[in-house]
């Protein structure tokens, strides 16, 4: 089966392709959307070039470096937050992973899965249930936030020892980025933020870009990194045996509960924005 | 006490730690961030390992690296029964250092395969699955005549050995190389025996026979 | 033994030996994805790779001997019907009863497994002796060209050809198959009958070189051409009401049983053990009831004893009641063994959470079926439980080897007066937790003093659980008022004596019924607005509070009208 092309809600988007702190001198390849990349970093910042030597426009945000092969229509989605002086900014790791980035990105919206797949972590046995919250479209229909998302987590901050429910918000600005903030074991006032930006390498495989912004004067870069790849790599064999690769947009393509408001949600957004590329469109 | 240079996402350092866990034996974790930090190619590490590569194991004045050698001397050491490194009978001690070698070329193959996939390292990927394939499908062969003869694991025996352990991890994380394990029953029937060896433990990737267990 | 009674349609897709206990072996026929998995009872259920929920292959879940579940969110699937028995989710929720999984049919012969993907019901494979069992060799090349090219095979052995895939020597026989994986993808698989089997290991080993060797030289005359495109594997769609997340559907069917045995399982009880007349019984979870169509006319509400996977039968228990209407006394003095009986789908109106760190199981009498089906569910999780067990004697305690199966985990309070019961309960419920919840199931006047206890001693009432067998309180119908029909934009009078779901019946508007007395909770009805006058025992004293659903059966309205969301 050839690759599709990409539609133009997603043609006309930005996309990471790396971390900053992984561009250098010398050039490395990528792929983005089918199409491969090269990008590298001279005198005046990074450069991106297509498959037919073109320089393809750049931006340096959220510690990665993003691009484009179509004609956005402003610049990335804000996330207020990553101006704050006081937080840590911190590129924790690109993975690859052999699904679509928007299965991927509904993992990574995902709660009930905590207890099974992050163990002991984000979620423990018997302490399954998924509460109920709130979805919305926000930005007039151009972001989706989930609030007041409620899960139990085992030794729910670095100073108690005992499980507690912990608090989510979760924004979708992009087909292939989401941003999390949870309650900050270090300021309960504030919120810690999460991104997975997700760079569709082809529409069934995809690299995870990890952003952090938080409140941690304590724990050193590596650690903070070490935890968002453990948390990435457990979630990888799940992806990697989803079927199909690409995600259905047919509602009964699968059985979605309650639980999943949210990715049904991403699912009717990404059909009413006429996304065809790394998804299966619900037959008319 | 014991130290190990480790990177969780490493399955050589996973051996390591199955091996210390199953046999109870204490020891610290000193995490080096392989990825995405390639400090093991910085000077402290090399210090450590000149030819940087994970894990190193410290034990006292002893220091050990690559993953084959450490789990022969841990369970050497540590494990008074003697049944996961057996050297009783030569034909047995032989095998078992048979499937030693297998599992270098696990790590030149599945594992390769998953670095290039996953972490974008710069392997002739299509070649390490192809690799791959060959190793499994005599492995599988090898474990489904095993079973016939009501033996259990890699070499002959009641008990698992270093062996199981040391081909373990990378036959596990196949998938993530793009690594099947569909035309190899007899490999999967084996990879649920070795997550019931009583101490098990996991790695991000790799799920406990039990649902929801650590 | 004679494969040739093997009908085209089934294809061998696992050896029997490859469907080990605990496991979950992962097959693949046509690009179809098959999880094969062999319960604690022997069966070998072939499903489709894939969970329901998020399309995760099922092969990288766990078998639990009665049940597989899925790695990523723990949805359970019974062994046989591979309904859903449970959803960690939403804990407090019965899981709709349609949702299935998609499976194949499954024989077990000739030390194979078998299945076909077509429709409708070839001949089965006979079951004969066990031959010698070929390691399976996969072969990356077409089925068909496997095929064709193995009809020139040359086993060895002074096997000759004779024809198909059949090589023999006169005495002994090859049977060589061909499971088409994929468009490029093959296993070869074979049988040895006759005195060469005796060979056993050797002869395998010999087989399996060859076949190896053969296979090798298919791969290399594949790879002179480009490689098929893999076949597309087909997902069935779920159903229109399981994409809308709906509500617990009440299953109306009625299922044609046969009792296999009647056995006396305490002083004045009878179990029955209830096996489908054909095809498989629906799945049900623990807690769930059927109605049971008795030969008098009656029909009487049974809570399932049976644990999980115990999937191929029915097993309710049923005390003698002489005082009752009849139902009790036609099933203990007139049913026998061969008796053929109808009986409704498993409905759940007493789900049980799993997601508590300890549970706590009230049981009074023959209150005590629903609770052990709960406490073996809870049992094979290894949950934290305990299972209070209220009953006139020793005598009077009701399945003797479940019990014993759950080890000290029962706790039989035997020969107690009401104060002595009462006493017991204050002190089985001291001591209310977050975390903790409790299911009563018993007489009238022992619930009521359960729930009373619970509440005084600072219980939440949405951790007690309850269920009546029976609506003790006497009904009063003397009221009329109307109700409106909010969907259906009507209006209809209920008059003093006949219930609102009588009303809606007579004007044909198909409510779900079953214990008919505000006991069982399937009649429930959403209210939008008006007070309800409530003579249920089903809600409880909170959500008679909200007024906002009501038991159509018995209860009636305060207020003038009732708008309802039908």
């Amino acid at each position: 089966m050839a690759d599709p092309l990409p539609d133009p809600f997603m043609l006309n988007q930005w996309f990471p392709i790396s971390a900053l702190q992984d561009v250098h001198d010398r050039p490395r390849r990528t792929t983005l959307l089918g199409e491969p990349l090269v990008y590298f970093r001279d005198g005046s910042g990074c450069r991106v070039t297509g498959a037919d030597g073109r320089a393809l426009p750049v931006l340096e945000q959220y510690a990665c470096l993003w691009t484009t092969l179509g004609r956005p229509e402003g610049g990335l989605f804000p996330i207020p937050e990553y101006d704050e002086p006081d937080r840590r900014n911190i590129a924790a790791g690109s993975i690859g992973v052999n699904v679509s980035a928007m299965r991927g990105i509904e993992n990574f919206l995902d709660m009930g899965h905590f207890p099974y797949v992050h163990t002991g972590i984000l979620g423990e046995l018997p302490h399954t249930e998924v509460k109920e919250y709130n979805v919305e479209l926000r930005e007039g229909g151009r972001e989706i936030v989930a609030t007041e998302c409620l899960f139990y987590q085992p030794r729910a901050s670095t100073v108690s020892t005992s499980g507690a429910d912990v608090e989510y918000v979760y924004r979708v600005p992009h087909p292939t980025c989401s941003v999390l903030y949870k309650s900050s074991p270090m300021d309960t006032r504030r919120l810690d933020v999460i991104a997975l930006f997700g760079q569709p390498t082809g529409p069934e495989s995809f690299r995870g870009h990890m952003v952090l912004s938080i409140l941690d004067d304590v724990n050193a870069d590596d650690f903070i990194s070490y935890f968002q790849l453990h948390i990435f790599g457990q979630d990888k064999p799940i992806l990697e045996n989803q079927m199909p690769k690409r995600l259905p947009l047919d509602p009964r393509a699968e059985t979605p509960i309650r639980a999943d408001k949210t990715s049904i949600m991403y699912r009717r957004w990404l059909a009413s924005n006429g996304v065809t590329y790394g998804v299966i469109p619900a037959a008319a | 006490m014991i130290r190990l240079y480790d990177f969780d996402l490493s399955g050589n350092c996973y051996k390591a730690r199955l091996l210390l866990a199953i046999l109870g034996v204490e020891y610290e974790r000193r995490n080096v961030d392989f990825f995405p930090g390639l400090k093991h190619r910085e000077p402290e590490f090399l210090a450590v390992n000149p030819l940087g590569q994970l894990p190193v194991l410290e034990d006292g004045d002893l220091r050990l690296a690559q993953s084959q050698a450490i789990l022969v001397y841990v369970a050497r050491k540590y494990d008074p029964s003697g049944r996961w490194y057996p050297l009783d009978s030569p034909e047995i001690a032989g095998q078992v250092q048979q499937w030693l070698g297998f599992a270098e070329g696990l790590t030149a193959t599945a594992s390769a395969a998953r670095l290039a996939d996953g972490m974008g390292f710069d392997f002739d990927a299509e070649a390490a699955r192809d690799g791959a394939h060959k190793l499994f499908a005599v492995m599988d062969e090898h474990l489904w005549f095993q079973e016939r003869q009501g033996q259990d694991w890699l070499a002959p025996g009641a008990a698992p050995t270093v062996a199981d352990i040391a081909c373990f991890p990378y036959v596990m994380l196949s998938e993530e190389g793009g690594i099947s394990r569909e035309t190899y029953p007899a490999i999967r029937r084996w990879t649920d025996r070795v997550k019931r060896i009583p101490g098990f433990v996991v790695m991000p990737g790799i799920f406990p026979a039990v649902l929801g267990s650590q | 033994m004679d494969s040739a009674s093997i009908a085209p349609g089934w294809v061998p897709v696992a050896a029997s030996e490859d469907v080990i206990p605990r496991h979950v072996f992962q097959g693949k026929l046509w690009g179809q994805e098959l999880a094969i998995w062999r319960a604690d009872d022997g069966y070998v259920n072939v499903w489709e790779n894939r969970c329901l929920h998020r399309g995760v292959r099922l092969s990288i879940g766990v078998n639990t001997g009665t049940e597989l579940v899925c790695q990523y969110h723990g949805w359970r699937y019974a062994n046989r019907n591979a309904g859903c028995t449970y959803i960690p989710a939403h804990p407090a929720d019965a899981p709709p009863r349609t949702i299935c999984n998609r499976t194949w049919p499954a024989r077990e012969a000739h030390g194979l497994i078998w299945t076909h993907l077509g429709e409708g019901e070839p001949a089965l494979p006979e079951a004969a002796e066990a031959p010698l069992v070929l390691r399976a060799v996969p072969v990356r090349a077409a089925p068909g060209d496997v095929s064709a090219a193995l009809e020139g095979f040359d086993p060895g052995e002074g096997l000759a050809h004779r024809g198909g895939l059949v090589f023999g020597d006169g005495a002994s026989t090859l049977r060589l198959f061909v499971q088409p994986m994929d468009s490029g993808l093959s296993a070869i698989r074979g049988l040895v009958s006759g005195p060469l089997a005796g060979e056993g290991l050797a002869l395998l080993r010999r087989l399996n070189t060859a076949l190896t060797a053969f296979g090798r030289a298919a791969e290399a005359a594949a790879r002179q051409h480009p490689a098929p495109a893999p076949i597309p594997p087909v997902y069935g769609r779920v159903s229109e009401e399981l994409a809308e997340m709906p509500e617990m559907a009440a299953g109306t069917g009625k299922i044609r049983v046969t009792i296999a045995a009647k056995t006396v399982v305490a002083e004045g009880i009878v179990s029955l053990d209830l096996r489908p007349l054909r095809g498989v019984l629906p799945a049900f979870q623990p807690g769930a009831h059927i109605d049971v169509a008795l030969p008098n006319g009656l029909v009487r509400q049974y809570s399932l004893v049976n644990g999980p996977g115990e999937t191929d039968r029915y097993i309710i228990g049923v005390k003698r009641e002489p005082q009752s209407a009849g139902g009790s006394l036609a099933i203990h003095d007139s049913l026998k063994p061969g008796d053929l009986l109808a009986i409704s789908e498993p409905r759940n109106n007493f789900t049980l959470r799993r997601d508590a760190e300890e549970t706590i199981f009230l049981a009074g009498g023959i209150g005590v079926t629903p609770l052990l089906a709960m406490a073996a569910a809870m049992a094979v999780d290894d949950q934290d439980f305990r299972l209070h067990y209220f009953a006139a004697g020793q005598g009077h305690l009701a399945f003797p080897e479940r019990l014993a199966a759950l080890g000290e985990r029962v706790q039989p309070h035997l020969g107690l007066d009401p104060a002595g019961t009462m006493a017991a309960l204050r002190e089985i419920l001291s001591r209310p937790g977050p975390a903790r919840q409790v299911y009563v199931c018993g007489p009238g006047p022992m619930l009521d003093a359960a729930r009373t206890i619970a509440a005084d001693q600072g219980w939440p009432e949405s951790a007690v659980h309850f269920e009546y067998f029976r609506n003790t309180h006497e009904i009063d119908d003397s009221s009329s008022f109307d109700i409106a029909l909010a969907r259906s934009a009507v209006t209809l009078r209920v008059p003093a004596g006949k219930s609102i779901l009588q009303v809606l019946r007579e004007n044909g508007i198909a409510v779900p019924s079953s214990c008919g007395q505000g006991a069982c909770g399937t009649c429930k009805v959403k209210v939008l607005e008006g007070i309800p006058d409530h003579q249920d025992v089903y809600l409880n004293n909170a959500e008679k509070a909200a007024n906002d659903r009501i038991m159509t059966c018995v209860s009636r309205a305060k207020s003038d009208r009732l708008i309802l969301d039908l």
